[in-house]
């Protein structure tokens, strides 16, 4: 699965895995780093997406063991709470190392780039 | 997956074809992830709340008159505990009274499942929960030790259990004569809290609070008062021994409330 991969081996973007190498499926790793678990409207909300295409995402991270799903209720309202893995913490942090160091190749009097914590 | 089970309409993966570049990838999740932590902080409630269990702690400190007044009659006292179970709550033995004893026993697992609920009602408003249950968990081991180490190293018990004598090298010493060890309790359990919560501000917060728990634990505050020339009655001056903790609670906690509304108001 690894991807994006065509310079010569121990370039950054070797490091980038086309799971995470997407807006907002980076998004949705971000958010559930900073939190024990995340909301879908939360979610949905911040990414400023359509529940369908939310859900398409997750569906990819969920399938590749970085996220967890679990459906339950509050009161009569349905909700989803989606739980980052130990697996998709590591993708992450891959994933901003990687992009973090593109932005040092690329630009080396621009500055250290935004910290991010996985 | 979705709750409404609705299709994605741009595409199988539903990817958007603008994916920025590394830079703006980068800022904008360094947004997202500030904006996340700002609506998932709310350590404002432990804080205030403790704060007012503190203050509302004072009569039963200037009540408390009846304590030996000198450190060698406290400590005559300790090695004789003459059948009081919740030093660690109530200051030493010795003591007229064990309302204190019961008020911080209550308060603290009170504090805690108030806390707790808090939580995770805040979780299900904001869309996002703290991981709160290294706090949790931390406070109350520490608050059950705190009650079930007296008991358990004084007890007399047949020679096979006499090494839970030994449990005695767990008291805290000088740290319970003057009841306040459960400033020490709430104050390490906010640096956990700091840590889960992720915020320097609260990190902050409860370093202080360690740093003040152990000088009102350990010192007469009283006196500094008296050096600066401040004149306390005889009768409140335990009271200064309290204050300091219960105001920076209640002030920390106010100022993190304003400042959360503040942040998310802006957000």
């Amino acid at each position: 699965m690894r991807a994006v991969s065509d310079d010569a081996a121990g370039h950054p973007t070797s490091g980038l895995d086309e799971r995470v190498h997407q807006r907002h499926r980076l998004g949705i790793l971000t958010i559930t780093a900073e939190a024990k678990e995340a909301e879908f409207g939360y979610l949905r909300d911040a990414l400023g997406l359509t529940a369908g295409n939310l859900s398409r995402h997750l569906t990819v991270l969920e399938e590749a063991g970085m996220i967890e799903v679990e459906k339950g209720y509050s009161g009569r309202r349905p909700r989803t709470w989606v739980r980052i893995t130990r697996q998709g913490r590591a993708a992450l942090a891959a994933e901003i190392g990687a992009l973090a160091e593109i932005v040092r190749r690329h630009d080396p009097a621009g500055g250290s780039p935004p910290v991010i914590d996985a | 997956m979705g709750e409404d089970g609705a299709e994605a309409p741009d595409g199988p993966d539903g990817d958007q074809p603008d994916q920025p570049g590394e830079p703006d990838l980068l800022r904008e999740m360094a947004a997202l992830r500030r904006r996340a932590r700002t609506a998932r902080h709310a350590y404002w409630f432990p804080l205030v709340l403790f704060g007012l269990l503190t203050c509302a702690s004072f009569p039963f400190y200037l009540r408390s008159t009846g304590r030996p007044s000198t450190d060698a009659g406290v400590l005559a006292s300790l090695s004789n505990p003459g059948g009081k179970w919740l030093p660690f709550f109530g200051g030493a033995p010795g003591t007229e009274h064990d309302s204190l004893s019961y008020y911080w026993l209550a308060g603290l697992l009170g504090g805690l499942l108030a806390t707790l609920l808090w939580y995770r009602w805040h979780a299900r408003q904001a869309g996002l929960a703290t991981p709160a249950r290294g706090y949790i968990i931390c406070t109350a081991v520490l608050t059950v030790a705190a009650l079930a180490i007296p008991p358990l190293s004084m007890v007399r018990s047949p020679r096979w259990l006499r090494f839970l004598h030994e449990l005695r090298v767990l008291w805290p010493g000088d740290l319970i004569l003057r009841g306040t060890f459960p400033f020490v309790i709430i104050a390490l359990g906010l640096l956990i809290l700091a840590w889960a919560e992720r915020s320097r501000a609260l990190a902050v917060t409860a370093a202080v609070c360690v740093a003040l728990s152990l000088l009102e634990s350990l010192y007469n505050v009283g006196n500094i008062a008296y050096r600066l020339g401040w004149s306390v009655p005889t009768g409140a001056a335990p009271l200064l021994n309290v204050l300091p903790s219960g105001l920076l609670l209640l002030v920390a906690g106010a100022a993190a409330f304003l400042w959360q509304r503040r942040r998310r108001a802006a957000a």
